[in-house]
């Protein structure tokens, strides 16, 4: 009994009071950066509430370090720093995924304005042609005259 | 009634004179829109000197949003009829006017040309004959199709094709970039269309070249079996309007 508490001791990382401070410091720089992009205009504010919930959540990560191995015991694995890199990773595969939505709609959007633009021309054109047809008809009669 | 005839055309100034030529002299009654997707030779000029419309894509984004800008013209333009085909000149245009036949007579909505479905039929000298590993991937597409569709395609990736509005409105909607020929007749099949096959004679082409290499062929069999997996999984559409 008393070996398996201590094995349960030895695997249970606690964050020094350190490392917690590096972490909130961290967040906090990390969500001052995504406010300065958008206050530049670099990013939309719409793709940046993701980035705020992740600055929010390493900020709770470092402000309440129980919160972690409450969520690794959720999730039943006995090692938070395993837990912490599930969630990270997950986190940016989901992202990624974002991004691929977002880019696929954006090619969609951008091929039809090619094709907008593309039949604008070619009727830019036959009304110019027809311009011409017409000239070239008065011309002829002109001509015939 | 009238009718477009649509050629989506990548890099083809050798040949784009010649398959209008084609066009106007087997389809006197059509009118001709060139797409160019962004072709870097003198496409567009060549076409336009040839005296028809051309719609030049500011870049180039594969046939399908090609074909698809043909089919937005047509809708928009209220054609009632359009038919596409290939700029390389192994489409000869009389065969078009074929498919156009089977439209207007109201038998299908959408009709491709097929190169295999007339196996009896005697081979002429310029007969367009496919290399092995072509052979294959159709072979492998047609698998694949008839799979998906439960109707028997045998020339998935003709390029030839005849449709009427209902199948303007559909492809000027949703046409895949990628996989233009393959996933637009699944398509075309689960929205309930009837899409009919019509044997035709192509040739050997006159100008351009192939894009397909070994490994591009096979990366394409598989990202064509991908997309017809997943389209199998697409919701079925309302009717679109006639």
């Amino acid at each position: 009994m008393s070996a398996l508490l201590a094995a349960t001791d030895s695997t249970t990382v606690h964050l020094t009071a350190q490392t917690r401070i590096l972490a909130a410091v961290l967040a906090i720089a990390f969500m001052l950066l995504i406010l300065d992009l958008i206050r530049r205009g670099r990013l939309q504010e719409r793709y940046s509430v993701i980035w705020f919930v992740a600055g929010l959540g390493m900020l709770a990560g470092a402000a309440f370090p129980g919160l972690l191995e409450l969520v690794a015991d959720a999730m039943g694995v006995r090692d938070t720093n395993v837990a912490l890199f599930s969630i990270v990773l997950f986190f940016l595969l989901g992202l990624a995924l974002n991004f691929s939505v977002i880019m696929s709609r954006q090619a969609a959007q951008i091929t039809r304005l090619a094709q907008e633009r593309a039949l604008e021309k070619a009727r830019e054109q036959a009304t110019n042609g027809s311009r011409r047809d017409s000239d070239a008809v008065r011309q002829g009669r002109r001509e015939s005259e | 009634m009238r009718t477009l005839v649509f050629i989506p055309a990548w890099n083809e100034q050798a040949s784009i004179r010649e398959v209008i030529g084609d066009v106007r002299k087997s389809l006197p009654d059509a009118d001709i829109l060139v797409v160019d997707d962004g072709s870097t030779d003198a496409t567009t000029a060549t076409a336009r000197g040839s005296g028809v419309l051309v719609a030049t894509l500011p870049f180039n984004q594969g046939l399908g949003a090609a074909l698809q800008t043909g089919y937005l013209h047509a809708l928009r333009e209220g054609y009632d009829f359009c038919a596409h085909l290939d700029a390389d000149g192994q489409h000869p245009a009389q065969e078009v006017s074929r498919l156009l036949d089977e439209v207007i007579a109201d038998r299908a909505d959408l009709v491709i040309g097929s190169r295999y479905s007339d196996p009896d039929a005697e081979a002429a000298a310029d007969d367009y004959r496919p290399t092995l590993s072509r052979r294959i991937g159709i072979g492998v597409f047609r698998f694949f199709l008839t799979l998906a569709t439960r109707q028997r395609f045998t020339d998935t990736t003709s390029g030839m094709r005849a449709a009427n509005r209902r199948v303007m409105a559909l492809f000027s909607e949703h046409y895949s970039p990628d996989f233009a020929e393959i996933e637009s007749l699944q398509l075309a099949v689960r929205q309930g269309l009837r899409v009919e096959e019509v044997p035709v004679r192509m040739l050997e082409r006159t100008g351009g070249s192939s894009f397909l290499t070994p490994l591009r062929s096979a990366f394409f069999i598989f990202k064509g079996f991908v997309v017809l997996l997943v389209g199998q999984f697409r919701p079925k559409q309302a009717e679109p309007e006639r």
